[in-house]
Protein backbone atom coordinates (compact mmCIF):
# COMPACT_ATOMS: atom_id res chain seq x y z
CA UNK A 1 0.00 0.00 0.00
CA UNK A 2 1.52 3.27 -1.03
CA UNK A 3 1.54 6.47 0.62
CA UNK A 4 -1.33 8.04 -1.74
CA UNK A 5 -3.46 5.13 -1.00
CA UNK A 6 -2.77 5.38 2.95
CA UNK A 7 -3.65 9.39 2.86
CA UNK A 8 -7.22 7.99 1.02
CA UNK A 9 -8.20 5.67 3.38
CA UNK A 10 -7.52 7.38 6.30
CA UNK A 11 -9.28 10.75 5.15
CA UNK A 12 -12.59 8.54 4.91
CA UNK A 13 -11.75 5.96 7.69
CA UNK A 14 -13.87 8.02 10.46
CA UNK A 15 -16.81 8.60 8.39
CA UNK A 16 -16.19 4.75 7.08
CA UNK A 17 -16.37 3.69 10.88
CA UNK A 18 -19.68 5.78 11.82
CA UNK A 19 -21.34 4.06 9.09
CA UNK A 20 -20.16 0.76 9.35
CA UNK A 21 -21.29 0.58 13.11
CA UNK A 22 -24.57 2.69 12.60
CA UNK A 23 -26.30 2.31 9.40
CA UNK A 24 -24.54 -1.00 8.08
CA UNK A 25 -24.77 -3.33 11.12
CA UNK A 26 -28.20 -2.09 11.94
CA UNK A 27 -28.98 -2.73 8.27
CA UNK A 28 -27.66 -6.17 8.81
CA UNK A 29 -29.82 -6.78 11.73
CA UNK A 30 -32.92 -5.95 10.41
CA UNK A 31 -32.45 -7.99 7.25
CA UNK A 32 -31.52 -11.20 9.25
CA UNK A 33 -34.76 -10.32 11.48
CA UNK A 34 -36.75 -10.56 8.38
CA UNK A 35 -35.80 -14.20 8.07
CA UNK A 36 -37.34 -15.39 11.16
CA UNK A 37 -40.32 -15.26 13.46
CA UNK A 38 -39.42 -12.34 15.48
CA UNK A 39 -42.42 -10.81 17.17
CA UNK A 40 -42.09 -8.54 19.92
CA UNK A 41 -43.83 -10.21 22.27
CA UNK A 42 -42.84 -13.18 21.38
CA UNK A 43 -39.14 -13.50 20.12
CA UNK A 44 -38.69 -17.13 19.38
CA UNK A 45 -36.25 -15.87 16.58
CA UNK A 46 -36.80 -19.62 14.34
CA UNK A 47 -35.43 -19.36 11.02
CA UNK A 48 -38.46 -19.06 8.36
CA UNK A 49 -37.40 -18.06 5.05
CA UNK A 50 -38.81 -16.11 3.05
CA UNK A 51 -41.96 -17.01 5.21
CA UNK A 52 -42.23 -13.03 5.85
CA UNK A 53 -41.58 -11.61 2.32
CA UNK A 54 -44.63 -13.57 1.16
CA UNK A 55 -46.51 -12.68 3.82
CA UNK A 56 -46.01 -8.90 2.38
CA UNK A 57 -46.11 -9.17 -1.07
CA UNK A 58 -49.51 -11.54 -0.61
CA UNK A 59 -51.13 -8.90 1.52
CA UNK A 60 -53.44 -6.99 -0.42
CA UNK A 61 -52.92 -3.85 1.81
CA UNK A 62 -49.99 -3.35 0.72
CA UNK A 63 -50.55 -4.71 -2.81
CA UNK A 64 -53.83 -2.05 -3.81
CA UNK A 65 -52.60 0.59 -1.55
CA UNK A 66 -49.58 0.79 -0.08
CA UNK A 67 -47.45 0.52 -3.52
CA UNK A 68 -49.73 3.06 -5.47
CA UNK A 69 -49.84 5.59 -2.65
CA UNK A 70 -45.75 5.50 -2.34
CA UNK A 71 -45.44 5.66 -5.89
CA UNK A 72 -48.63 8.12 -6.52
CA UNK A 73 -47.35 10.29 -3.92
CA UNK A 74 -43.95 10.77 -4.78
CA UNK A 75 -44.56 11.36 -8.67
CA UNK A 76 -47.18 13.95 -7.57
CA UNK A 77 -45.23 15.75 -4.78
CA UNK A 78 -41.91 16.29 -7.51
CA UNK A 79 -44.11 17.36 -10.08
CA UNK A 80 -45.83 19.81 -8.09
CA UNK A 81 -42.82 21.42 -6.14
CA UNK A 82 -40.72 21.17 -9.26
CA UNK A 83 -43.17 23.24 -11.11
CA UNK A 84 -44.22 25.58 -8.19
CA UNK A 85 -40.19 25.76 -7.53
CA UNK A 86 -39.20 26.55 -11.09
CA UNK A 87 -42.29 29.47 -11.71
CA UNK A 88 -40.97 30.95 -8.55
CA UNK A 89 -37.06 30.56 -9.39
CA UNK A 90 -38.73 32.50 -12.27
CA UNK A 91 -40.09 35.03 -10.58
CA UNK A 92 -36.79 36.01 -8.13
CA UNK A 93 -34.51 35.66 -11.20
CA UNK A 94 -35.84 39.40 -11.93
CA UNK A 95 -35.13 42.25 -9.96
CA UNK A 96 -37.88 44.01 -8.46
CA UNK A 97 -38.72 46.23 -4.95
CA UNK A 98 -39.14 43.78 -2.13
CA UNK A 99 -37.54 40.81 -4.09
CA UNK A 100 -35.24 40.25 -0.40
CA UNK A 101 -38.26 40.10 1.60
CA UNK A 102 -40.01 37.27 -0.94
CA UNK A 103 -37.03 35.75 -0.86
CA UNK A 104 -36.73 35.49 3.25
CA UNK A 105 -40.84 34.11 3.10
CA UNK A 106 -39.73 31.48 0.23
CA UNK A 107 -36.57 30.35 2.47
CA UNK A 108 -38.68 29.79 5.71
CA UNK A 109 -40.92 26.18 5.06
CA UNK A 110 -36.77 25.21 4.86
CA UNK A 111 -36.40 25.98 8.27
CA UNK A 112 -39.40 24.27 9.79
CA UNK A 113 -39.05 21.00 11.11
CA UNK A 114 -41.37 18.52 8.83
CA UNK A 115 -43.24 17.74 12.38
CA UNK A 116 -44.19 21.48 12.78
CA UNK A 117 -45.01 22.10 9.36
CA UNK A 118 -47.76 19.03 9.60
CA UNK A 119 -48.77 19.82 13.02
CA UNK A 120 -49.76 23.18 11.59
CA UNK A 121 -51.18 21.95 8.67
CA UNK A 122 -53.70 19.28 10.61
CA UNK A 123 -54.72 22.33 12.83
CA UNK A 124 -55.79 24.63 9.92
CA UNK A 125 -57.78 21.19 8.17
CA UNK A 126 -59.28 20.81 11.26
CA UNK A 127 -63.15 19.78 10.62
CA UNK A 128 -64.29 21.70 13.54
CA UNK A 129 -62.41 24.75 14.41
CA UNK A 130 -59.52 24.98 11.44
CA UNK A 131 -58.99 28.57 9.59
CA UNK A 132 -59.80 26.48 5.99
CA UNK A 133 -63.42 25.03 6.79
CA UNK A 134 -63.98 28.45 8.49
CA UNK A 135 -62.93 30.46 5.08
CA UNK A 136 -64.90 27.71 3.20
CA UNK A 137 -67.94 28.36 5.55
CA UNK A 138 -67.16 32.43 4.93
CA UNK A 139 -67.34 31.99 1.12
CA UNK A 140 -71.01 30.12 1.33
CA UNK A 141 -69.64 26.80 0.58
CA UNK A 142 -70.35 23.44 3.01
CA UNK A 143 -67.17 22.81 5.20
CA UNK A 144 -65.55 19.21 4.14
CA UNK A 145 -63.90 16.70 6.75
CA UNK A 146 -60.44 16.74 5.15
CA UNK A 147 -58.76 13.90 7.40
CA UNK A 148 -61.98 11.53 7.29
CA UNK A 149 -61.49 10.42 3.32
CA UNK A 150 -58.78 9.15 1.26
CA UNK A 151 -58.36 11.47 -1.07
CA UNK A 152 -58.65 14.59 0.98
CA UNK A 153 -56.45 13.34 3.46
CA UNK A 154 -53.79 12.20 0.62
CA UNK A 155 -54.19 15.96 -0.62
CA UNK A 156 -53.81 17.56 2.87
CA UNK A 157 -50.44 15.47 3.21
CA UNK A 158 -49.46 16.43 -0.63
CA UNK A 159 -49.92 20.21 0.46
CA UNK A 160 -48.03 19.45 3.56
CA UNK A 161 -45.09 18.31 1.29
CA UNK A 162 -45.30 20.31 -1.35
CA UNK A 163 -45.48 23.29 1.07
CA UNK A 164 -41.95 22.06 2.51
CA UNK A 165 -39.98 21.30 -0.68
CA UNK A 166 -41.08 23.58 -3.11
CA UNK A 167 -38.51 26.26 -1.61
CA UNK A 168 -35.97 23.81 -2.09
CA UNK A 169 -36.39 23.63 -5.38
CA UNK A 170 -36.75 27.17 -6.14
CA UNK A 171 -33.46 28.43 -4.17
CA UNK A 172 -31.26 25.51 -6.04
CA UNK A 173 -33.24 26.30 -9.39
CA UNK A 174 -32.54 29.97 -8.56
CA UNK A 175 -29.12 29.21 -8.22
CA UNK A 176 -28.87 27.17 -11.10
CA UNK A 177 -30.19 30.41 -13.49
CA UNK A 178 -27.93 32.79 -11.71
CA UNK A 179 -24.67 30.58 -12.51
CA UNK A 180 -26.01 30.09 -16.37
CA UNK A 181 -23.95 32.44 -18.75
CA UNK A 182 -25.98 35.25 -20.16
CA UNK A 183 -24.35 35.32 -23.87
CA UNK A 184 -27.39 32.81 -25.02
CA UNK A 185 -29.65 35.16 -23.65
CA UNK A 186 -28.24 38.37 -25.21
CA UNK A 187 -28.04 36.69 -28.54
CA UNK A 188 -32.09 35.66 -27.75
CA UNK A 189 -32.71 38.94 -27.19
CA UNK A 190 -31.15 40.62 -30.37
CA UNK A 191 -32.72 38.21 -32.30
CA UNK A 192 -35.88 39.23 -30.63
CA UNK A 193 -37.10 35.85 -29.12
CA UNK A 194 -40.35 36.18 -27.03
CA UNK A 195 -40.19 35.23 -23.62
CA UNK A 196 -41.75 31.91 -23.89
CA UNK A 197 -39.28 31.04 -26.82
CA UNK A 198 -36.33 32.26 -24.92
CA UNK A 199 -37.33 29.96 -21.85
CA UNK A 200 -38.61 26.92 -23.91
CA UNK A 201 -35.36 26.95 -25.97
CA UNK A 202 -32.75 28.51 -23.42
CA UNK A 203 -33.47 28.20 -19.83
CA UNK A 204 -35.01 25.18 -20.11
CA UNK A 205 -32.19 22.96 -22.03
CA UNK A 206 -29.60 24.63 -19.88
CA UNK A 207 -31.06 24.41 -16.33
CA UNK A 208 -31.92 20.33 -17.53
CA UNK A 209 -28.86 19.08 -15.75
CA UNK A 210 -29.91 21.00 -12.02
CA UNK A 211 -33.44 19.66 -12.94
CA UNK A 212 -32.10 16.20 -12.96
CA UNK A 213 -30.53 16.26 -9.93
CA UNK A 214 -33.33 17.90 -7.82
CA UNK A 215 -35.59 15.15 -8.85
CA UNK A 216 -33.37 12.61 -8.27
CA UNK A 217 -32.75 13.27 -4.88
CA UNK A 218 -36.14 14.09 -4.13
CA UNK A 219 -37.68 11.66 -5.20
CA UNK A 220 -35.91 9.45 -3.26
CA UNK A 221 -36.66 10.96 -0.14
CA UNK A 222 -40.37 11.01 -1.30
CA UNK A 223 -40.07 7.42 -1.38
CA UNK A 224 -39.33 7.30 2.34
CA UNK A 225 -41.73 10.10 3.74
CA UNK A 226 -42.53 9.19 7.40
CA UNK A 227 -43.42 11.77 9.56
CA UNK A 228 -45.67 14.22 8.29
CA UNK A 229 -48.21 11.32 7.66
CA UNK A 230 -47.56 9.88 10.73
CA UNK A 231 -48.52 13.54 12.25
CA UNK A 232 -51.08 14.38 9.74
CA UNK A 233 -53.30 11.02 9.62
CA UNK A 234 -51.36 8.14 10.99
CA UNK A 235 -51.77 6.36 7.84
CA UNK A 236 -55.59 6.87 8.24
CA UNK A 237 -58.61 6.75 7.44
CA UNK A 238 -58.55 3.24 7.80
CA UNK A 239 -54.90 2.72 6.58
CA UNK A 240 -56.18 4.10 3.78
CA UNK A 241 -52.53 6.76 3.05
CA UNK A 242 -50.09 4.57 4.26
CA UNK A 243 -47.36 4.98 2.83
CA UNK A 244 -44.80 2.11 2.58
CA UNK A 245 -42.34 3.13 5.60
CA UNK A 246 -45.54 3.96 7.66
CA UNK A 247 -46.67 0.27 7.07
CA UNK A 248 -43.20 -1.26 8.09
CA UNK A 249 -43.65 1.09 10.99
CA UNK A 250 -47.08 -0.49 11.43
CA UNK A 251 -46.54 -4.22 11.06
CA UNK A 252 -43.53 -3.59 13.02
CA UNK A 253 -44.83 -1.64 16.41
CA UNK A 254 -48.95 -1.84 16.01
CA UNK A 255 -48.72 -5.23 15.00
CA UNK A 256 -45.56 -5.80 16.77
CA UNK A 257 -43.90 -8.11 14.15
CA UNK A 258 -40.72 -7.03 14.20
CA UNK A 259 -40.07 -9.79 11.27
CA UNK A 260 -42.85 -8.83 9.24
CA UNK A 261 -42.14 -4.97 9.46
CA UNK A 262 -38.28 -5.54 8.66
CA UNK A 263 -39.03 -7.99 5.96
CA UNK A 264 -41.33 -4.69 4.21
CA UNK A 265 -38.72 -2.07 5.34
CA UNK A 266 -36.31 -4.93 3.22
CA UNK A 267 -38.54 -4.60 0.24
CA UNK A 268 -38.66 -1.07 -0.19
CA UNK A 269 -34.87 -0.52 0.17
CA UNK A 270 -34.31 -3.03 -2.77
CA UNK A 271 -36.93 -1.08 -4.89
CA UNK A 272 -35.82 2.33 -4.18
CA UNK A 273 -32.33 1.18 -4.48
CA UNK A 274 -32.55 -0.54 -7.53
CA UNK A 275 -34.59 3.17 -8.74
CA UNK A 276 -31.94 4.95 -7.47
CA UNK A 277 -29.39 2.54 -9.60
CA UNK A 278 -31.75 3.66 -12.80
CA UNK A 279 -31.45 7.18 -11.73
CA UNK A 280 -28.33 7.40 -11.25
CA UNK A 281 -27.31 6.29 -14.84
CA UNK A 282 -29.74 8.80 -15.94
CA UNK A 283 -27.87 11.17 -13.44
CA UNK A 284 -24.12 10.36 -14.89
CA UNK A 285 -25.43 10.99 -18.45
CA UNK A 286 -25.78 14.68 -17.43
CA UNK A 287 -23.53 15.52 -14.67
CA UNK A 288 -21.28 13.27 -14.30
CA UNK A 289 -21.53 12.67 -10.83
CA UNK A 290 -19.26 10.04 -10.10
CA UNK A 291 -16.08 11.65 -12.30
CA UNK B 1 -44.36 65.08 -41.20
CA UNK B 2 -45.14 65.52 -37.34
CA UNK B 3 -48.21 62.74 -38.26
CA UNK B 4 -46.55 60.22 -39.35
CA UNK B 5 -43.82 60.40 -36.71
CA UNK B 6 -46.25 60.58 -34.11
CA UNK B 7 -48.59 58.01 -35.37
CA UNK B 8 -45.74 55.16 -34.63
CA UNK B 9 -45.08 56.78 -31.86
CA UNK B 10 -47.91 57.28 -29.68
CA UNK B 11 -49.25 53.35 -30.79
CA UNK B 12 -45.56 52.12 -28.99
CA UNK B 13 -46.42 54.35 -26.08
CA UNK B 14 -49.02 52.84 -24.84
CA UNK B 15 -47.79 49.38 -25.31
CA UNK B 16 -45.04 50.69 -23.32
CA UNK B 17 -47.50 52.65 -21.04
CA UNK B 18 -49.69 49.26 -20.52
CA UNK B 19 -47.46 46.58 -20.98
CA UNK B 20 -45.01 47.68 -18.01
CA UNK B 21 -47.68 48.13 -15.29
CA UNK B 22 -49.65 44.88 -16.06
CA UNK B 23 -46.23 43.48 -15.59
CA UNK B 24 -45.72 44.87 -12.08
CA UNK B 25 -49.40 44.21 -11.38
CA UNK B 26 -48.80 40.75 -12.09
CA UNK B 27 -45.50 40.56 -10.27
CA UNK B 28 -46.82 42.55 -7.19
CA UNK B 29 -49.57 39.78 -7.27
CA UNK B 30 -47.95 36.40 -7.68
CA UNK B 31 -44.98 38.05 -4.77
CA UNK B 32 -47.69 38.59 -2.27
CA UNK B 33 -49.13 34.94 -3.15
CA UNK B 34 -46.23 33.36 -2.81
CA UNK B 35 -45.67 35.51 0.59
CA UNK B 36 -48.77 34.54 1.95
CA UNK B 37 -49.07 30.42 1.08
CA UNK B 38 -45.77 30.44 2.68
CA UNK B 39 -45.97 32.41 5.62
CA UNK B 40 -49.28 31.98 6.56
CA UNK B 41 -49.03 29.04 7.88
CA UNK B 42 -46.39 30.04 10.42
CA UNK B 43 -48.08 32.92 10.90
CA UNK B 44 -50.93 30.74 12.02
CA UNK B 45 -48.76 28.70 14.00
CA UNK B 46 -47.86 32.14 16.04
CA UNK B 47 -51.45 33.42 16.36
CA UNK B 48 -52.65 30.13 18.25
CA UNK B 49 -49.60 30.51 20.40
CA UNK B 50 -51.21 33.80 21.76
CA UNK B 51 -54.23 32.53 22.85
CA UNK B 52 -55.57 31.38 25.84
CA UNK B 53 -56.57 28.13 26.47
CA UNK B 54 -60.53 28.31 25.37
CA UNK B 55 -60.18 31.20 22.43
CA UNK B 56 -57.78 28.44 20.77
CA UNK B 57 -60.92 27.33 18.86
CA UNK B 58 -62.26 30.52 17.83
CA UNK B 59 -58.92 31.41 16.70
CA UNK B 60 -60.37 33.57 13.77
CA UNK B 61 -62.83 35.59 15.90
CA UNK B 62 -61.64 36.66 19.13
CA UNK B 63 -59.65 39.30 19.85
CA UNK B 64 -57.91 38.35 23.18
CA UNK B 65 -54.47 38.25 23.51
CA UNK B 66 -51.96 36.48 26.10
CA UNK B 67 -48.33 35.31 26.47
CA UNK B 68 -49.18 32.69 29.26
CA UNK B 69 -48.70 29.60 27.33
CA UNK B 70 -45.21 30.29 26.97
CA UNK B 71 -44.98 31.00 30.57
CA UNK B 72 -46.33 27.98 31.03
CA UNK B 73 -44.73 25.63 28.70
CA UNK B 74 -41.33 27.28 30.13
CA UNK B 75 -41.64 26.65 33.70
CA UNK B 76 -42.05 22.69 33.14
CA UNK B 77 -38.65 21.27 33.60
CA UNK B 78 -38.97 18.63 31.21
CA UNK B 79 -39.88 21.37 28.05
CA UNK B 80 -36.49 23.32 29.61
CA UNK B 81 -33.93 20.25 29.63
CA UNK B 82 -35.27 19.31 26.34
CA UNK B 83 -33.75 22.46 25.17
CA UNK B 84 -30.52 22.26 26.41
CA UNK B 85 -30.24 18.64 25.26
CA UNK B 86 -31.64 19.63 21.48
CA UNK B 87 -28.93 22.79 21.66
CA UNK B 88 -26.21 19.97 22.56
CA UNK B 89 -26.79 17.24 20.35
CA UNK B 90 -27.35 20.14 17.66
CA UNK B 91 -24.07 22.08 18.58
CA UNK B 92 -21.79 18.47 18.57
CA UNK B 93 -23.41 16.48 16.04
CA UNK B 94 -22.82 19.90 13.36
CA UNK B 95 -19.24 20.07 14.63
CA UNK B 96 -18.08 16.20 14.53
CA UNK B 97 -20.48 15.31 10.98
CA UNK B 98 -18.43 18.30 9.55
CA UNK B 99 -14.97 17.11 10.78
CA UNK B 100 -16.11 13.80 9.57
CA UNK B 101 -17.47 14.64 6.36
CA UNK B 102 -15.00 17.30 5.29
CA UNK B 103 -12.39 14.82 4.58
CA UNK B 104 -14.28 12.07 3.49
CA UNK B 105 -15.69 14.52 0.84
CA UNK B 106 -12.06 16.02 -0.08
CA UNK B 107 -11.02 12.88 -0.81
CA UNK B 108 -14.12 11.90 -3.46
CA UNK B 109 -12.96 15.72 -4.69
CA UNK B 110 -9.47 15.18 -4.80
CA UNK B 111 -8.75 11.35 -6.15
CA UNK B 112 -9.54 9.22 -8.82
CA UNK B 113 -9.81 5.42 -9.41
CA UNK B 114 -11.67 2.46 -7.05
CA UNK B 115 -11.55 3.22 -4.10
CA UNK B 116 -13.46 6.88 -4.42
CA UNK B 117 -15.52 4.85 -6.64
CA UNK B 118 -16.29 2.44 -4.45
CA UNK B 119 -17.21 4.85 -1.48
CA UNK B 120 -19.05 7.03 -3.92
CA UNK B 121 -21.55 4.33 -4.52
CA UNK B 122 -21.59 2.70 -1.00
CA UNK B 123 -22.59 6.51 0.18
CA UNK B 124 -25.01 7.10 -2.64
CA UNK B 125 -26.63 3.84 -1.83
CA UNK B 126 -26.79 4.42 1.85
CA UNK B 127 -28.40 7.38 1.14
CA UNK B 128 -31.17 6.20 -0.27
CA UNK B 129 -31.44 3.13 2.43
CA UNK B 130 -35.43 4.49 3.81
CA UNK B 131 -35.05 5.63 7.71
CA UNK B 132 -37.18 2.96 8.72
CA UNK B 133 -35.45 -0.21 7.45
CA UNK B 134 -32.84 0.91 10.30
CA UNK B 135 -34.38 2.85 12.95
CA UNK B 136 -35.42 0.14 14.61
CA UNK B 137 -32.36 -2.39 14.72
CA UNK B 138 -30.81 0.64 15.61
CA UNK B 139 -32.68 0.38 19.02
CA UNK B 140 -31.07 -2.93 19.47
CA UNK B 141 -27.30 -1.93 18.73
CA UNK B 142 -27.16 0.75 20.71
CA UNK B 143 -28.75 -1.09 23.66
CA UNK B 144 -25.63 -3.38 23.32
CA UNK B 145 -23.68 -0.68 22.89
CA UNK B 146 -24.62 0.59 26.45
CA UNK B 147 -25.39 3.76 24.96
CA UNK B 148 -28.99 3.96 24.54
CA UNK B 149 -30.74 7.30 25.86
CA UNK B 150 -27.74 9.12 26.13
CA UNK B 151 -25.80 12.03 23.91
CA UNK B 152 -23.62 9.66 22.06
CA UNK B 153 -26.39 7.74 21.39
CA UNK B 154 -28.51 10.13 19.49
CA UNK B 155 -24.84 11.45 18.21
CA UNK B 156 -23.53 8.78 16.35
CA UNK B 157 -26.91 7.82 14.26
CA UNK B 158 -27.04 11.46 13.37
CA UNK B 159 -23.98 11.02 12.08
CA UNK B 160 -23.96 8.60 10.08
CA UNK B 161 -27.40 10.38 8.71
CA UNK B 162 -25.71 13.50 7.44
CA UNK B 163 -22.32 11.20 6.15
CA UNK B 164 -23.94 10.40 3.00
CA UNK B 165 -25.19 12.96 2.10
CA UNK B 166 -22.73 15.85 3.37
CA UNK B 167 -20.07 14.17 1.88
CA UNK B 168 -21.46 14.65 -1.67
CA UNK B 169 -22.06 18.02 -1.17
CA UNK B 170 -18.65 18.74 0.44
CA UNK B 171 -17.25 16.81 -2.89
CA UNK B 172 -19.13 19.55 -4.81
CA UNK B 173 -16.96 23.03 -2.57
CA UNK B 174 -13.94 21.05 -2.86
CA UNK B 175 -14.76 20.42 -6.93
CA UNK B 176 -15.20 24.78 -6.63
CA UNK B 177 -11.64 25.09 -5.00
CA UNK B 178 -8.67 25.36 -7.36
CA UNK B 179 -6.19 22.23 -6.23
CA UNK B 180 -3.40 23.91 -7.94
CA UNK B 181 -2.16 25.79 -4.59
CA UNK B 182 -2.58 22.44 -2.91
CA UNK B 183 0.19 21.11 -5.16
CA UNK B 184 2.25 24.03 -5.01
CA UNK B 185 2.30 23.43 -1.36
CA UNK B 186 3.33 19.90 -1.53
CA UNK B 187 6.58 20.65 -3.91
CA UNK B 188 7.42 23.72 -0.93
CA UNK B 189 7.31 20.50 0.98
CA UNK B 190 4.33 20.02 2.59
CA UNK B 191 2.69 16.86 3.48
CA UNK B 192 -0.71 15.76 1.99
CA UNK B 193 -2.33 16.47 5.57
CA UNK B 194 -0.41 19.71 5.76
CA UNK B 195 -2.01 20.87 2.11
CA UNK B 196 -5.49 19.77 3.28
CA UNK B 197 -5.54 21.18 6.32
CA UNK B 198 -3.96 24.44 5.55
CA UNK B 199 -4.92 25.16 1.96
CA UNK B 200 -7.94 23.22 0.98
CA UNK B 201 -9.74 23.48 4.53
CA UNK B 202 -9.40 27.72 4.97
CA UNK B 203 -10.90 27.76 1.02
CA UNK B 204 -13.81 25.71 1.85
CA UNK B 205 -14.53 28.11 5.00
CA UNK B 206 -17.49 29.62 3.21
CA UNK B 207 -19.07 26.29 2.27
CA UNK B 208 -18.44 25.09 5.66
CA UNK B 209 -20.12 27.70 7.43
CA UNK B 210 -23.38 26.99 5.23
CA UNK B 211 -23.34 23.47 5.73
CA UNK B 212 -22.96 24.13 9.54
CA UNK B 213 -26.01 26.37 10.11
CA UNK B 214 -28.33 23.55 7.82
CA UNK B 215 -26.57 20.31 10.02
CA UNK B 216 -27.58 22.41 13.07
CA UNK B 217 -30.87 23.31 11.64
CA UNK B 218 -31.85 19.31 10.62
CA UNK B 219 -30.22 17.77 13.42
CA UNK B 220 -32.11 20.34 15.74
CA UNK B 221 -35.61 19.26 13.48
CA UNK B 222 -35.14 16.04 13.77
CA UNK B 223 -37.93 14.07 14.92
CA UNK B 224 -37.89 9.95 14.17
CA UNK B 225 -34.30 9.12 15.51
CA UNK B 226 -34.96 10.96 18.80
CA UNK B 227 -38.17 9.06 19.20
CA UNK B 228 -36.95 6.14 18.90
CA UNK B 229 -33.23 6.29 20.51
CA UNK B 230 -33.89 8.74 23.67
CA UNK B 231 -36.00 7.98 26.59
CA UNK B 232 -36.42 9.47 29.49
CA UNK B 233 -32.92 10.59 30.58
CA UNK B 234 -32.27 12.99 27.55
CA UNK B 235 -35.46 14.29 26.31
CA UNK B 236 -35.78 16.21 23.51
CA UNK B 237 -37.62 19.02 22.00
CA UNK B 238 -39.17 17.79 18.78
CA UNK B 239 -40.13 14.90 20.60
CA UNK B 240 -41.65 16.67 23.74
CA UNK B 241 -43.87 18.68 21.27
CA UNK B 242 -45.14 15.80 20.34
CA UNK B 243 -46.15 14.24 23.42
CA UNK B 244 -48.18 17.28 23.94
CA UNK B 245 -50.38 15.55 21.51
CA UNK B 246 -51.05 12.67 23.30
CA UNK B 247 -50.31 13.20 26.97
CA UNK B 248 -52.31 16.16 26.94
CA UNK B 249 -55.23 15.62 24.28
CA UNK B 250 -54.38 18.47 21.49
CA UNK B 251 -53.53 21.18 23.94
CA UNK B 252 -53.16 23.27 21.11
CA UNK B 253 -52.40 26.40 22.57
CA UNK B 254 -49.27 24.83 24.34
CA UNK B 255 -48.37 22.75 21.69
CA UNK B 256 -48.38 25.70 19.35
CA UNK B 257 -46.10 27.79 22.01
CA UNK B 258 -43.51 24.78 21.93
CA UNK B 259 -43.53 25.07 18.31
CA UNK B 260 -43.11 28.39 18.04
CA UNK B 261 -40.22 28.15 20.49
CA UNK B 262 -38.55 25.65 18.47
CA UNK B 263 -38.94 27.61 15.55
CA UNK B 264 -36.92 30.64 16.76
CA UNK B 265 -33.29 29.26 15.32
CA UNK B 266 -35.29 28.74 12.52
CA UNK B 267 -36.45 32.52 11.88
CA UNK B 268 -32.98 33.88 12.82
CA UNK B 269 -31.49 31.95 10.62
CA UNK B 270 -33.85 33.07 7.78
CA UNK B 271 -33.39 36.72 8.94
CA UNK B 272 -29.65 36.96 9.33
CA UNK B 273 -28.36 33.70 7.68
CA UNK B 274 -29.84 33.40 4.09
CA UNK B 275 -26.95 34.10 1.82
CA UNK B 276 -24.98 30.95 3.47
CA UNK B 277 -28.36 28.78 3.43
CA UNK B 278 -28.22 29.06 0.12
CA UNK B 279 -25.09 28.96 -0.66
CA UNK B 280 -25.13 25.64 1.54
CA UNK B 281 -28.23 24.25 -0.97
CA UNK B 282 -26.03 24.02 -3.99
CA UNK B 283 -25.18 20.41 -4.98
Amino acid sequence: MNEKTRFMLALITPAALVLILFQVVPILTGADASFRDWTLHDPKRTWVGFANYLHVLRDAEFRDIVLPNTFGFMIATVACSLVLGLAIALMLNNRFPGRWLVQSFVLLPLMVAPVIAAIMIRWMFNDQFGVVNAALEGLGLAPISWLTQRWTTFAVILLTDVWLWTPWFALILLAGLQSLPPEPFEAARIDAASAWRTFRYITLPMLRPVMVVCIVIRAIDAFRTFDIVWTISGGGPARATELFSIYAYVEAFQFLNLARGSAAAVIGAIVIVVFALLLYRVLNRFVEVSK
Amino acid sequence: MTDIAAAPARSVGFFFALAPRGKAVFFALAATAVCLLFAFPVFWLILTSLRTGTGVYYVHRGTEFTTDNFHEVLSQEIVLRALFNSFMISTLATVLSLGVTATSGYMLSRFKGPIPNAWFSLIYIFRCVPYVAWVLPLYFVTQKLHIFDSYWGLLLPHIAVHICFFSWIMKGFFDGIDPSMEYAAMIDGCSRWGAFWRVAMPAAVPGLTALAILCWLYTWNEFLFALILTAHETPILTVVMAQFVHELGMEWHLMSATAVIALVPALIVTLFGQRYVIRGLRI
